[in-house]
């Protein structure tokens, strides 16, 4: 038996926040993670993070990854992989098969970072294989680099579903639709007008009638449901696809909280079976914590300050710091944690039909419906504003705790006002340098910098575009609507890649002047 | 949570539905049906269908269809799956080899 | 399934050397310590086992070692998470039937 002060268990967004912090306090630590490769889920994290810079926003989850473990190893925290822990104690014995042997391990102080299993609905054919979790999905083509399939179906429109879904467009797979038992898509509107830009349909209430195969997914049928998720007859749409993907939600994996005799509830706020903790993460058994999703499903970014809160608790309650110290560093904690915890999405919102914004704007209902927000739903939000020459305008229509937009501008001209949901807007007196900072910065893609009028009967649209082969100058297409159909012709004025807009490329095209407000994204002709 | 289950409760005859033989528990192979009936057989608690259907208790470990289970005993029973205790937790979490489960360091 | 040559964000992916094994006696290329299971869906291997009591196929389905689906039998040894054991030259992998490795068809074999 060894002995610790802290040990972990997981090595994702939380338990590495933890032993980053418990580290840094001078305790000695080890992460246990069961998998061969630390970083929990965060190396599938392709796209950009949301928040403020104290959140990393705007980074994408694989680079805070790489940042995490190189701070935890500097501290030299011990991360342990291929250890699975399999049991956990109350008086913090912790049993971990490493190779073909069990380890026993006692900790001063454990903290559960477990993060969460995906759930998963039943249907027809939901054996078959080509039927897969959207993490499976993730990790083939983030980790592995291989297409899940060529022709896709996703069930679930929350934002797991959503950002997957546009991960697999990248990944050069098609998506044949996004279908979703709920009657409003469940994800940021942001993240479902990027997929939606591109043409992928979207079908709430609807759900899988079955999944057609004899060895191995061949099609899927959807129908529509009614409020009572009755199916409504004669409403079936049939799909050719390889591949069925589920995002229908997680459940925290607090099996180890349980077994260690921690009071646990089933809280549906809180995503299912979940440990009773403080608001800093410690359960019923003094000394033993829970961070991140094991404690109630919300984002990465919170995760990580949840497990920084959970590696100072431990530090003070072995000592190593005063009462005083720690309160003072939970409190810089539980503003960041308070202001992610904000906006439209906010686990207190959960379940909760939000018609109009902090602003008093009322929400597109088409957005809600369909993915994108209509044309004539645009002009209403405050980053949708007109004046001569280049100039942003941010179709960013839901409040989210979000605020990059506003420091990227290097002349300030976008503000999101004195609170991190509120919707952007372009300061009157603004003077755009079509920079593209903006552009890029949108971890929504929902940024797009127009010339409505060149004077010679066309506009020029400069949009975020992260896919292969890229376009280049003079490529002429297809100016696509924010639905993702064909409304005019386009001709590529510029593709402009530089390192600080890491990964996003921003490709200017010319349209007709009437489609400046309504061309959101190109298609290259085909030849 | 912990709520007793009122075992004098009516909750009437096995109905069949027309889905009963879905699938609920890939690794040990058990039905929605087979899960239904257990439950009309006097199987309330999730330990109970577990050790009477062996769902959850095949490799996976229940990781796939706990949840599964949980929804249909609960509306079988005409409560909310919150108030169904889960079943017990204990080591091994994850499937080990006998052999490997047995070799102690030393 | 196709690999991805190039990602719009994550670039070329670094892959280990190109090695052989066999799946059910044929010979296939993979790229050594990727999953096995990545390397039977870059030959178009969808079908990883048969259920024990129904007989039915199944295939990758959580991609994380949590589910089981994905077993195999591997140098012998059954019920082997091909999504998580990297692959190493010369692996004996063969679809499972039940908790056995499949019968070969006949002519099969390396």
């Amino acid at each position: 038996m060894k002995r610790y002060e802290v040990i972990i268990v997981g090595a994702g967004p939380s338990g590495l926040s933890a032993a980053i912090e418990a580290a840094k306090k001078g305790l000695k630590v080890v992460v246990f993670d069961e998998n061969e490769k630390p970083g929990g889920q965060l190396f599938k994290q392709i796209h950009k993070f949301f928040g403020s810079k104290e959140h990393h926003a705007k980074i994408r989850g694989f680079k805070i990854g790489e940042e995490l473990l190189q701070e935890a190893d500097a501290l030299g925290v011990e991360v342990i992989l291929n250890a699975t822990v399999v049991g956990l104690y109350s008086d913090k014995e912790v049993n971990v098969k490493i190779g073909d042997q069990i380890h026993h391990y006692k900790g001063d102080t454990v903290i559960i970072a477990t993060g969460a299993s995906e759930n998963m609905v039943t249907f027809p054919g939901w054996t078959l294989p080509g039927v897969i979790g959207a993490g499976a999905a993730q990790t083939m083509m983030n980790l592995h680099g291989i297409q899940p399939g060529k022709k896709i179906l996703m069930l679930g429109s929350g934002n797991v579903g959503l950002v997957v879904s546009f991960q697999l467009l990248q990944a050069g797979c098609e998506v044949v639709a996004i279908v979703d038992a709920l009657p409003r898509v469940g994800g940021y509107g942001v993240h479902a007008s990027k997929v939606a830009r591109c043409g992928v349909p979207f079908y709430l209430s609807h759900t899988i009638k079955a999944v057609e195969g004899k060895d191995k997914v061949t099609g899927v049928v959807i129908h529509q449901i009614d409020e009572r998720f009755m199916p409504i007859a004669g409403t079936e749409k049939h799909f050719d696809v390889d591949t069925v993907c589920m995002a229908v939600g997680l459940s925290p994996m607090s099996q180890l909280l349980k077994m260690a005799g921690c009071e646990m509830e089933d809280n549906p706020k809180r995503g299912g079976q979940v440990p009773i903790v403080n608001e800093y993460g410690e359960t019923s058994v003094s000394g033993i914590y829970a961070a991140g999703d094991v404690s109630g499903i919300e984002e990465a970014s919170s995760a990580m300050i949840e497990g920084k809160m959970a590696g100072v608790c431990v530090a003070e309650y072995l000592g190593y710091i005063e009462k005083e110290e720690r309160d003072a560093e939970l409190k810089i904690f539980e503003k960041d944690l308070d202001s992610l915890r904000q906006g439209m999405f906010a686990p207190k919102n959960r379940g909760k039909k939000i018609e109009k914004t902090d602003e008093g704007i009322d929400i597109s209902t088409n957005l809600l419906e369909k993915g994108y927000v209509a044309d004539d739903e645009i002009e209403r939000f405050p980053g949708v504003t007109h004046k001569a020459g280049v100039h942003p305008v941010i179709e960013c229509t839901q409040n989210i705790p979000c605020n990059p937009c506003q420091d990227a501008c290097p002349k300030k001209c976008i503000s999101t006002g004195d609170n991190i949901t509120y919707l952007p807007f372009v300061k009157e007196d603004a003077e755009c340098i079509n920079c593209g900072m903006c552009v890029a910065s949108c971890s929504g893609q929902a940024i797009f910098l127009v010339d409505e009028d060149c004077g010679d009967g066309t506009a020029t649209v400069t949009l975020p575009y992260e896919f292969l082969p890229l376009p280049q100058e003079g490529d002429k297409g297809y100016g696509l609507s924010r639905k993702g159909e064909k409304v005019c012709e386009a001709t590529v004025v510029s593709v402009k890649s530089v390192k600080a807009f890491d990964h996003t490329n921003l490709l200017t095209m010319r349209v007709p002047k009437e489609y400046a407000m309504k061309a959101r994204f190109f298609k290259k002709a085909e030849v | 949570m912990n709520t007793v289950i009122d075992r004098s409760k009516d909750i009437g005859e096995f109905i069949p539905q027309p889905d009963d033989d879905m699938l609920i528990c890939r690794c040990e192979e058990i039905t929605k049906g087979e899960i239904r009936k257990a439950v009309h057989d006097g199987m309330w608690t999730l330990t109970e269908i577990r050790r009477y259907l062996r769902t959850g208790m095949g490799l996976c470990q229940g990781q796939t269809c706990s949840r599964l289970v949980k929804g249909i005993v609960a509306r079988e029973l005409g409560v909310s799956p919150a108030e169904l205790e889960p079943a017990t937790s204990r080591s091994p979490m994850r499937p080990v080899e006998m052999k490997v489960f047995g070799k102690e360091e030393a | 399934m196709e690999r991805i040559a190039e990602h719009p964000i994550l670039g070329a992916k670094e892959k280990g050397r190109e090695v052989e094994f066999t799946f059910d006696g044929q010979r296939l290329k993979g790229f050594e310590d990727e999953p096995i299971a990545i390397a039977l869906k870059a030959n178009g291997v969808m079908i990883h086992r048969y259920t024990k009591k129904e007989h039915k196929p199944r295939g990758i389905f959580c991609a994380i070692g949590r589910c089981t689906d994905c077993v195999m039998v591997v140098d012998g040894k059954p019920n082997v998470r091909t999504c998580v054991t990297p692959l190493k030259e010369g692996m004996d992998i063969r679809t499972q039937d039940g908790v056995e490795a499949a019968e070969m068809k006949e002519g099969e074999g390396a």
